[in-house]
Parts: C-alpha cells; structure tokens; sequence
C-alpha cells in the first residue's frame, strides 16, 4: 500500500512513503524518531497537498547532504524543514513534524536499494490503519495550508494550490 | 568536493536533450521527480574571468528564482520552481507543455493571411501582451530580456480566446521600481520585437497602448520609453 | 572591371582606398592624434584632415598605379560621423567627381565596415559586431535587410575605453584602445565594475560614471594598478559584447560572427569572441587594424557594390549627416540586395561624362 518514487538525480535512491490513519501512539513514535529506531521522517499530513510536495522536499534534502550544506541535523529533519514555506527551524517542526495529538502521520523513507525490512519494522511500530496514499487530500486542512503557504487567491487560480506550495517551497532560499 | 558537488546534476544532464542552447545557459527537458521538467544550466562560460563569470551565473540564477515566484504570487503565470541547485547553477522549471512561442505564433498567422498581409487577428494577442506586462511592471519585475521568444501561449481551454501568456527567462531581470529600467525593459522588447517581426509596428503600437491603459504607473514609464528612443538617435560621435 | 576610389573621414582618421572588383589597391590612412588627456574636437578634426587630404589622395593614386582617368566611379562617406571632418571628405570627394567626370556615391559607414568584412573575411551571413568609437551594435541580416538586434542604449565601447584612456592619461599615439590592449597584458587583478546587459542591448555609461569617478583613487591608495584597471575594463565590455552578440546568434539562429570596427581589432576581444564561437559550434571572422580601422578601401568596397548595382547619388543629393535615421527600427540594407528596393528609375553611368 506504500508508494515509492525514484529520485533521478540520485540514481538507486527512492522515496517511500506510507500513510496511517487512526494512530494511537504518536508520542511513542515520534520518541522512536528522535531515538533513532525509526530511521524515516514522520510528517503530520494536514499541512500537505500532494504526495509531490514530500518527494520535492526529500530531492532538496539529499542534495543538501550531498553537498554537505543542510540546515538541520539529519536527513529526516531536512525533509520536514524543506516543506516549510520559511526557514524558521523550529516553525518548521511544528507545521510539518507530528505532536502527541495527532492521530494520522505519514512515514517518509529515503533509501538506497531493498526498503522492504525497514518498512516492515515501522509498520511494525505505528499502532494504526495504513490507507491508500490517495486518501491524503481527506486529511489536508486546505485553509491552513493556504494560510501557511501565503497562497494568494490569483496565484491558486492560476495554477492550483500544489504548484503555488511547492514553488514557494523550492524558491524559501532567496526570498 | 566542489567537483563531487557538480557530478550529480551534470551526470543526469547527460543523459537528458538539450532543448536549445541560449547565451548563458542549455536548456534540458527530462523526466524529474515523476514529472516532465525543463531544466535550465548555467555553464560556466569559459570567455568570461572566472570572479566574473561565477558573480553574473549566481546572481542570474538567484534572480530569476526571485522574479518567477514575485509573478507568481501577483498571478503572473511564469513555469513552477521545482528545484533549484546553486552549487551547478540549475533551475528545474515546470514545463510549459502543448505550448508556442508569441514569436512562432505571430510567423505562423502571418504566414497564414500571406496573400492579403493583415495583423487585426494579432491585434487580441498584442493588447494581452501588454496588459501583462502591465501587471508585471506593477510588480516591480523588470524582466530584462523581453522578446516574443521569451513569452509562451499555452493552450488552457478551446479556441484562441483560451489561450494563457506565460513569460519564462528571467535571468536578466530584477526589481526595480524606476520608470527608467521599465522603459528600457520596453524598449529592449520593442527593438526585438520590430527587428524578429518586420513591419509590424501597428501591432507594436497596440501593445503599448493596451500597457499604458492597464498600468498604474504607466505615463512615467512611457515617457521614459521616449526618452531611451531619442537618446539612440542623439547618440553622439564626438571623441 | 569596375575602379571605385572610397573617401573616410568619419571621425579622427581620413583614409582614402581604391578597390578593383574586391582587390584592394591602395588604402593609405592618416590619424589625427590629440594629447594624452584630450579628445579630438570636430572643427580641429576637420582642420587636419584638410591639410593632408591632397597628400594622401596622391599616395592613393600612387600605390595603386592609377591616374583619374582609371577610376570609375567616387565614393565618399555620407554618415554618420562628426559633421565637419564628414563634411571636408565628402567636398574632396565631389571636387574630383566633377573634376573627372565620374558618379557619385554616398556611403553609410556602418555598411562600408560590414561589407569590407565580408569581403576580407569571405564570411557568408554572419552576426555582425560593429564595435568602434561612434558605434556598438549587433546587426545580423534577416528578411533581405541587414537589421540592428542589439546596440548600445548609451555611448559607444569604443568611446567608453576612449575616455577612460582620458581619465588615467593614456597615450592617443597610435591609439587609445591600442595602449589599453598593451596595460591590460600587464594587469593582472580583477576589479569588480558595472555589467549592463539589457536582452540585446548594453549599457556603458555606468561603467564609465564609476570608473571615472574611482579610478584615480584606487591608483592613489594603490589598491590596485593602472594595468589592473585596463585589464578589469577590458574584460568587463568584451563579456558584455560577447554576451549580447551570442543572444543575437541564439536568437537569429546564426552560426558565424564578423567583428568589425576599431575596436574590432582588438585581440582580447577576439579571443573571447573566439571561445564563445568554439563553444557553440560556430565561426569567428575578425580583420586585422587595416581593415577593421576607419579606412578608405572599406567606403570604396561599399561603394563598388552600389555602383555595380546601379546606384549612384546625384551631386544636389550629396550631402551629409551625423546622426542615425530613425532608431529603434533602423534598417541598413545590404548592397547587393538594393537592386530592387532602391534602383528603380536608376541608371548606372547616369553622370558619366566622356572623359
């Protein structure tokens, strides 16, 4: 029920993504996060459109490790912050990382080839309903993500709510 | 490191087609993040001084990412930034598709009243042009190399009458609010547009009257836009 | 066999070049050179072209073996230029149309540096750079007329090194733009100044303003050398002159590049140019200081088109102008396309007088 996208400029790299609902140990995961025995970032979906905008946010943040010039401390992080429409660290973490109230989270694995172990091992830890990565738009909250993102009414009419998020995601740098 | 840093991009261009190659950069079109990309490289350009060259390829890049979203949030409709890597100075765009240019459009109707040569069906087309511009300058974006190249017609709905302008290649633009720079901006645009599409001043002249009566703050810049004119005519030859 | 006799004297130059069917039999060239320091006023210009215009009208004759009587038709610069050295040509050149019974043509210069160009180089349609102390422009040949697709919105390169040389009192002797080429060898820091590239277009009076105003003090403090400074300036137009003229190319879709002018000859400038052409595939085409300097034998060339193509300019018709016609849509026409555009009711010979 995962999706997995390829990242083209990082050849053997994909992004997984899964997608639960109903959670009822938010706080125990996100400790597993921090611990590290969830190796993957853990995103609360209200802020988010489309799985497109994840997979924009993880391309920037293996380029920034591959660089050596990430803004946070781990992979994982990035890919939370590189979903905030600014580049206030902490802002970012609670927009984008889950708290001890959410009952929905969607897992976000960046890996090198055979994922399949890893993915077992976090479904094995989220005590919840996995759901089909189409069901993400029913948990997005499209008046806060407007609200986030800035998004101007003539600039959603233009192109949708996707591209005006995801553009204002990709250009934070030099705004 | 520095090497290391460029492989990435460089290494997935590689295999990509170049779409044509501009004065600063190749432009690319491949499939990126599941999606149909245009991505746009800024190589070093190996004439330039190195401090030179690196200056102008940052700047440049920095700028357009800058102009694209400013247009974007005014509803200018200019190609979603999907990434942007500064260290090989790459911009990968959303691609424009099932789209013209204003330049081949024009040729293309032209050709079509061949026989009897007339521009009233451009005449919409003109008017749109610089009502968006219009807009444009509103914002404070000077696009800096305006040409009928630079502007795409996407079909967004049936007919003529649907179709959407989007400006692309911003690398030479900037922010300014000075008539100056958006008279020059105009000026630039007129010389390219009269020298690609002879004879065609009419067409031009709509333009402008359609962007004096859509802008703010257009009499400043037409009156600008005279002054750029006359300072060609007047140039002097005295050493 | 057509004999054309060209007179220049546009600006500080007066050079007077005979030319038979695109060989070039004598092109012989003064320069009126001021103090470091100064410019050349018109007046002063016309003054010296006065006084050795006879000499080099022989030397011409000379070198080339001729006497009037070979020659068939005369051809002068019309424009644009200084007016009253423009002016002192184009009374020789009509003297000795009458004096000899021969036609009358009237030159535009900018034509008589592209075809003399063409014709050195054998450069079949190429992107032409029209660098030179009056003049910065991108001209390329598209729908039977040659077309201006960048130029400069303000002064011209060539008066932008010219007056820098001014500023830190560069030698005039032979050149302005001669002796920055020689510092700039010598330079070797880089020196940040304005880059103005506006789509096809430049802009240097910036660059001028600012290194007017900071030259001097940076030579004071020795932040950096007078050798420095050529080299920064040189390398910041010539990117810009390279920049705008390969938008031209990308634009026009053109594969070859003519250089031609004073500055022209300049070899950094050719070197750049050069890379940029090897970057894309395309051809570089560049004279050296005889031709791409203001001379004679490029308004005789030009002319030796026209004449052949049956124009000629009627001597109430002969007259002269400093300025462009009509910007921003100027249109230069290329000579041998006029035919049909210009020379209705035209007939070659039409002045001719039995000698």
């Amino acid at each position: 029920m995962h999706s997995s996208h390829p990242l083209e400029l990082f050849p053997g790299r994909t992004v997984t993504l899964m997608l639960f609902k109903c959670v009822r140990n938010p706080a125990e995961l996100r400790r597993s996060a921090m611990g590290g025995q969830i190796t993957a970032a853990l995103i609360n979906p209200r802020m988010l459109v489309d799985p497109f905008q994840v997979i924009v946010a993880a391309n920037k943040a293996v380029h920034l490790q591959t660089i050596g010039k990430m803004k946070t401390r781990s992979l994982n992080s990035e890919i939370i912050f590189n979903l905030s429409p600014t580049n206030n660290i902490s802002e970012a973490f609670k927009r984008f990382g889950i708290s001890d109230a959410d009952d929905s989270v969607l897992v976000v694995l960046v890996a090198t080839g055979d994922e399949s172990q890893t993915l077992a091992d976090i479904k094995e830890k989220v005590d919840g309903e996995q759901v089909p990565m189409e069901e993400l738009p029913t948990l997005s909250d499209v008046t806060q993500i407007r609200k986030l993102y800035k998004v101007t009414p003539q600039e959603e009419k233009m192109g949708g709510l996707l591209d005006s998020v995801v553009c204002k995601m990709a250009t934070k740098d030099v705004m | 490191m520095e090497l290391e840093k460029n492989m990435v991009v460089s290494e997935f261009l590689s295999k990509g087609s170049v779409l044509k190659q501009g004065a600063e950069a190749r432009v690319y079109r491949d499939v990126f993040l599941g999606r149909s990309t245009i991505i746009k490289e800024r190589f070093p350009k190996k004439y330039r001084h190195p401090l030179l060259d690196e200056k102008l390829t940052h700047r440049r890049t920095v700028q357009e990412v800058r102009s694209i979203q400013r247009c974007r949030r005014a509803g200018i409709p200019t190609p979603v930034v999907y990434f942007v890597d500064y260290t090989s100075h790459c911009i990968f765009l959303e691609d424009i598709v099932d789209s013209v240019t204003v330049r081949d459009h024009i040729a293309a109707t032209r050709q079509r009243s061949h026989p009897s040569p007339t521009l009233v069906p451009l005449e919409p087309l003109a008017a749109r042009v610089g009502r968006v511009l219009a807009r444009m300058h509103d914002e404070d974006v000077v696009h800096g190399d305006l040409t009928t190249s630079n502007m795409l017609l996407r079909r967004s709905g049936d007919g003529e009458a649907e179709l959407s302008l989007v400006l692309i290649d911003f690398g030479l633009s900037y922010i300014s609010a000075l008539p100056e720079d958006k008279g020059v901006d105009l000026y630039v645009l007129e010389k390219a547009f009269l020298s690609t599409h002879p004879n065609t001043e009419p067409l031009f002249q709509k333009l402008l009257e359609s962007y004096a009566a859509s802008s703010k703050k257009s009499s400043a810049v037409i009156k600008k836009l005279d002054e750029v004119r006359l300072r060609g005519r007047k140039r002097s030859m005295v050493g | 066999m057509t004999v054309v006799i060209g007179f220049e004297g546009s600006a500080n130059k007066i050079g007077i070049g005979i030319i038979r069917d695109g060989e070039v039999l004598s092109n012989p060239r003064r320069t009126y050179i001021t103090p470091p320091g100064q410019g050349f006023l018109p007046s002063e210009t016309a003054r010296h072209h006065r006084a050795v215009v006879l000499t080099v009208l022989q030397e011409a004759l000379q070198q080339a073996g001729l006497t009037p009587a070979d020659i068939d038709c005369v051809a002068y610069t019309k424009g644009p230029g200084m007016g009253a050295p423009l002016l002192t040509l184009a009374l020789v050149a009509r003297t000795v149309a009458q004096l000899w019974g021969r036609p009358l043509v009237g030159v535009n210069h900018c034509i008589g540096h592209v075809e003399m160009g063409r014709l050195i180089t054998q450069a079949h349609n190429p992107t032409v750079l029209y660098v030179s102390g009056g003049n910065t422009q991108v001209i390329a040949y598209s729908e039977r007329r040659y077309r201006i697709f960048g130029e400069t919105i303000d002064i011209a390169v060539g008066n932008c090194l010219d007056r820098f040389a001014r500023v830190i009192k560069i030698s005039n002797d032979p050149s302005p733009g001669y002796n920055i080429e020689q510092m700039a060898k010598r330079g070797s820091r880089y020196v940040e100044l304005p880059y103005t590239v506006k789509g096809m277009d430049v802009s240097f009076s910036g660059i001028l303003s600012f290194i007017e105003e900071a030259a001097n003090k940076m030579l004071a403090s020795a932040e950096c050398s007078a050798e420095d400074l050529c080299f920064s300036l040189q390398e910041t137009l010539f990117s810009m002159l390279v920049e705008i003229t390969e938008r031209a190319m990308a634009h026009c879709g053109s594969q070859e590049v003519l250089i031609v002018g004073g500055v022209g000859c300049n070899l950094r400038l050719q070197e750049m140019m050069g890379v940029m052409c090897k970057e894309r595939g395309a051809k570089l085409f560049a004279t050296d200081e005889r031709f791409c300097i203001d001379n004679g034998a490029m308004i005789a060339q030009a002319g030796w088109e026209m004449f052949r193509s049956g124009q000629v300019t009627e001597l109430h018709d002969s007259w002269i102008t400093q300025r462009y016609e009509a910007p921003p849509t100027q249109i230069i026409p290329r000579c041998h396309d006029q035919t049909t555009i210009y020379s209705r009711g035209q007939q070659p010979f039409q002045h001719a007088v039995p000698v």
